[in-house]
């Protein structure tokens, strides 16, 4: 029993050692892909990304409407983005492939669109705008509003995306690590009980 | 090397996860009172092998350390790599709960693999075959590994040989470090503990 209990000490040591290298040294990284969408105007903008950081490069994209028709797809370029013109007003369901099992999906609804001004507002412009004092219509104040929004969101959007990206956290890795251990403490527990019978 | 969720077909995913249930039945009932403290650390180690990543080559890769897993372990290695792939998709998201079984598998069936084929040679006298084998162990299991998830892909990626060939060269640097962690596991297990390499079946109950 004692030789055992020595072994286990053995491994134990070895392995809060290398954690203790592995979170100092490295950066906590993270393994799975994300792709990250949202609409300027009538183009929707895609980023795909390893979490990590790593970009995805050379991924396929589809592009899915509501009742799953495929509407185009594309190859993500050396930055992992990748962007296409609205091609019609519906929910888009936009997948990212990266290949070997990795896939990721984003999924932008109709509402959304809408609102970003796509399609739906060219077909309007141009009949019941009311002029007021500035000499501008309505209609254009808006589409002024929403381009600078769009400018000016764009960094934030961005740093969304990086967040959506960050590995796991330290508590989540000492978390699973507990988790373990508590089996372990439940396996050991119930073996015990069999035994005592 | 998870698979995400929604790639495989749901045949593939019901194939995986029976032969997960097999193997962790068979790992289960072989466990014995006094290994578990040894397959909660090394699953843990499992755990926390995929948070390193090796930034060489042109995917994302990271260790994976089932050829250690399946070395100390035997069939051992299907609990506690299920266990800890569970907790990667819950707390990581890495692969995900549909694709457990078939995920397990295709770690811990390379780690069985080596088992059979290296822990004898690992527990030779010789330095020079043992450390050899240890090297192979950690090598194979990531390159097995590598093959069968190609193989999952099979039915949805059409061309096995292609993706067999992306994810075998993609994980080239790691099955060089999972051979060199390998071999520096058994040489440091060889001077302080050499009854770990014994096989792991020895005193089950």
């Amino acid at each position: 029993m004692e030789k055992r209990h020595n072994s286990t000490m053995y491994l134990l040591i070895l392995f809060f050692a290398s954690i203790i290298i592995i979170s100092t040294s490295l950066p906590v990284l993270a393994h799975k892909v994300i792709i990250f969408a949202w609409v300027e105007g009538d183009t929707v903008f895609t980023e795909s990304k390893f979490s990590g950081g790593r970009e995805a490069t050379g991924a396929q994209v589809l592009v899915f409407d509501r009742a799953g028709k495929q509407l185009l797809e594309g190859k993500t370029n050396n930055q992992g983005e990748f962007s296409f013109k609205i091609p019609k007003l519906t929910d888009l369901r936009i997948v990212l492939n990266a290949g070997m099992g990795h896939k990721a999906e984003w999924r932008i609804p109709e509402s959304e669109i809408r609102e970003a001004g796509g399609i739906l507002e060219k077909k309007r412009a141009g009949g019941s705008s009311q002029p007021i004092d500035v000499g501008l219509s309505k209609e254009e104040i808006k589409k002024l509003i929403e381009e600078s929004l769009d400018r000016k969101l764009r960094p934030i959007v961005r740093m969304m995306t990086e967040s959506q990206s960050k590995g796991p956290s330290i508590t989540e890795i000492l978390g699973g690590i507990g988790y373990i251990l508590g089996l372990m403490g439940v396996a050991i527990y119930f073996k015990n009980r069999g035994k005592k019978r | 090397m998870h698979i995400s969720e929604g790639v495989l077909s749901a045949p593939v995913l019901v194939t995986g996860a029976a032969f997960a249930a097999a193997g962790i039945s068979i790992g289960l009932k072989k466990m014995g009172y006094e290994k578990i403290p040894q397959v909660a650390v090394l699953s843990s180690a499992f755990f926390v092998a995929s948070l390193i990543h090796v930034p060489i080559g042109p995917s994302s890769v990271h260790l994976i350390l089932n050829g250690i897993n399946g070395l100390l372990l035997g069939w051992l290695c299907f609990p506690s790599i299920l266990v800890a792939l569970a907790l990667q998709a819950i707390l990581f998201q890495f692969g995900g709960v549909t694709v457990l079984g078939i995920n397990t598998v295709n770690m811990a069936l390379p780690g069985v693999i080596s088992y059979y084929l290296f822990s004898r040679l690992v527990n030779r006298e010789k330095k020079l075959i043992s450390l050899t084998a240890a090297f192979a162990c950690g090598f194979l299991s990531v390159f097995f590994s590598g093959i069968l998830v190609a193989l999952s892909l099979l039915f949805t990626e059409q061309s096995f040989m292609s993706v067999a060939k992306l994810i075998v060269v993609a994980h080239l640097p790691i099955m060089i470090i999972e051979g060199i962690i390998t071999l520096f596991c058994v040489a440091f297990l060889h001077r302080v503990k050499p009854e770990l390499l014994g096989g792991i079946y020895g005193k089950a109950t």
